[in-house]
């Protein structure tokens, strides 16, 4: 009787020698800043440093910088100071590049309604070069491990508000990307669905080996899922390090810890 | 490679909201009926090109067709700014100017189809088009590049400001504004005010419409086909840089 294989397995087969080597720095940021036109320094001066293969949670209050810092790193903001590589590449100058390598699941749903789930990640896919074959192919195996085969074909307008970031997050994917960007990946999900996506994402990361840089604002969510934290505050990334090494006597849970370099209750 | 990606996109949305599809043919096919009816005995005045009114006004409905078209390129755009997924593009290895493009092109292509049904609405109604085949291709061809310098131009600069497509949408009867002020219906010598006539004379969708109409009714004048192209070049290179710019003053 042959064994089944699963999508994940398929997925890690073709991401293969593709994928870079778990060594060396996946993200750089050095005093990578952002100023807006109308004066709000949104980033102050972040430097940090993200390993290949490794989980980064940025934790911080709502309109502390996390998502100016991810939207940098992923290219879709423009740093008016410091500098950044991701996957070896500059933003700045190789902003194109770094979009190659990336995948980017963006706080607010950036979805097609007007095409399946199925479209849409065989069109990513061909966005990112790949013939329409292997999209198509990819595409039928981030169905399988999203869940998302009943709903396939269904247009996007028509799902829940979980199951569209499913679907965001399978578009994310199509590529295998080496470096996985989440801005707060399961805000307004119901427990389950949160649940749900925590698991692909570990699940990801473990067999994929993928680099996830993600924000939040859950503590729970930061600690299931982050090798490291940092937590930002006022554009400033005022603390880093493991949740354990975060926390202490005196800020025994990371809420505690949050507390104490932000002032905000999470 | 990835615009072309990008109209497929758009071309396989359109048949998707046959409401925006419908009300964006049947209006214009409408409208040359209705002008067509009203305005037949215009074409019996002394010295007027043609005796066929539905000959002189089918540029002009062309014009109707891809012009106000053009700004649901810019309604698209509002859409996808709006809901992220312009955003979302531009997490994969694509230019902003090909998103754009590409939502262009395929705007591009729906017009083009709906000026073809025009010209072949022209024909049933009995007009003959003097350079035949070739030259309603060059028709078509001067009326959607005329739309995107034009109201594709306005329309995407209000989608950057705004993100919002009912803000696009509500510009668009300034699209036949631009049109009205031309000889779209009549001779410009007709026109009483000295003023309007300056104005239409002046006003670049005429310098479009003139060599258009031409086309129609008598045959190619190299000239004026050149001035309708310099007039769509020159709006080009104001309106093209205009966008890029406002583009980066919004979202950096």
């Amino acid at each position: 009787m042959p064994a089944t294989t699963s999508p994940l397995d398929e997925l890690l087969e073709l991401a293969g020698s593709g994928h870079p080597p778990k060594l060396g720095d996946a993200i750089l940021a050095e005093d990578l800043a952002k100023t807006y036109p109308d004066g709000t320094e949104a980033v102050r001066g972040i430097s940090l440093r993200v390993r290949r293969g490794e989980s980064f949670g940025i934790l911080g209050p709502n309109g502390a910088g996390k998502s100016t810092t991810i939207g940098m790193l992923g290219t879709l903001v423009k740093p008016t100071g410091g500098r950044a590589r991701v996957a070896g590449f500059d933003v700045a100058a190789d902003s194109l590049k770094v979009r190659g390598q990336i995948g980017f699941a963006m706080q607010d749903v950036g979805v097609d309604d007007f095409a399946t789930a199925s479209e849409l990640i065989v069109l990513h896919g061909r966005l990112h070069g790949l013939r329409k074959a292997e999209a198509t192919r990819r595409a039928r195996l981030l169905l399988r491990a999203t869940g998302l085969v009943p709903v396939a074909n269904q247009r996007v307008a028509t799902l829940s508000g979980g199951t569209k970031r499913r679907v965001d997050l399978a578009v994310s994917l199509v590529h295998l990307p080496s470096v996985v960007f989440l801005d707060e990946p399961t805000e307004g999900l119901d427990p389950r669905s949160r649940t749900a996506i925590w698991e692909l994402l570990d699940t990801l990361r473990r067999r994929l080996g993928v680099t996830l840089l993600l924000s939040t604002h859950h503590m729970d969510e930061g600690e299931a899922l982050s090798d490291r934290i940092g937590i930002i505050d006022h554009g400033e990334l005022v603390v880093e390090g493991s949740p354990n090494e975060l926390k202490s006597a005196a800020a025994p849970t990371l809420e505690d810890v949050y507390l104490h370099h932000t002032g905000v209750a999470a | 490679m990835n615009a072309l990606l990008l109209a497929q996109r758009a071309l396989v949305q359109f048949p998707r909201n046959p409401i925006l599809l419908g009300f964006s043919v049947a209006p214009v096919l409408m409208m040359y009926l209705v002008f067509g009816g009203l305005f037949a005995g215009v074409a019996e005045l002394p010295g007027f090109p043609t005796d066929n009114y539905f000959e002189y006004l089918a540029p002009a409905a062309v014009l109707l067709a891809t012009v106000p078209g053009m700004g649901n390129a810019g309604v698209a755009l509002a859409s996808d700014l709006q809901s992220r997924y312009f955003q979302k593009l531009l997490t994969t290895p694509t230019s902003v100017g090909s998103v754009m493009l590409g939502r262009l092109l395929g705007d591009c292509v729906r017009l083009a189809v709906q000026a073809a049904l025009v010209l072949l609405l022209a024909v049933a109604l009995g007009a003959h088009i003097a350079t035949g085949l070739p030259g309603a291709l060059l028709i078509i061809l001067l009326g959607t590049l005329l739309g995107i310098v034009t109201f594709g131009v306005v329309s995407a600069n209000l989608a950057i400001r705004t993100r919002d497509a009912q803000a696009v949408q509500s510009v668009q009867p300034m699209a036949f504004l631009l049109i009205f002020l031309t000889s779209a219906y009549q001779t410009t010598d007709r026109v009483g005010s000295g003023v309007l006539r300056t104005i239409i004379e002046l006003n670049p969708a005429d310098l479009v419409l003139r060599p258009m109409r031409e086309l129609v009714l008598s045959g190619y004048q190299g000239e004026h086909i050149g001035i309708g192209f310099l007039a769509i070049g020159g709006l080009a290179l104001v309106g093209l840089p205009l966008t890029v710019r406002n583009y980066r003053s919004v979202y950096g």
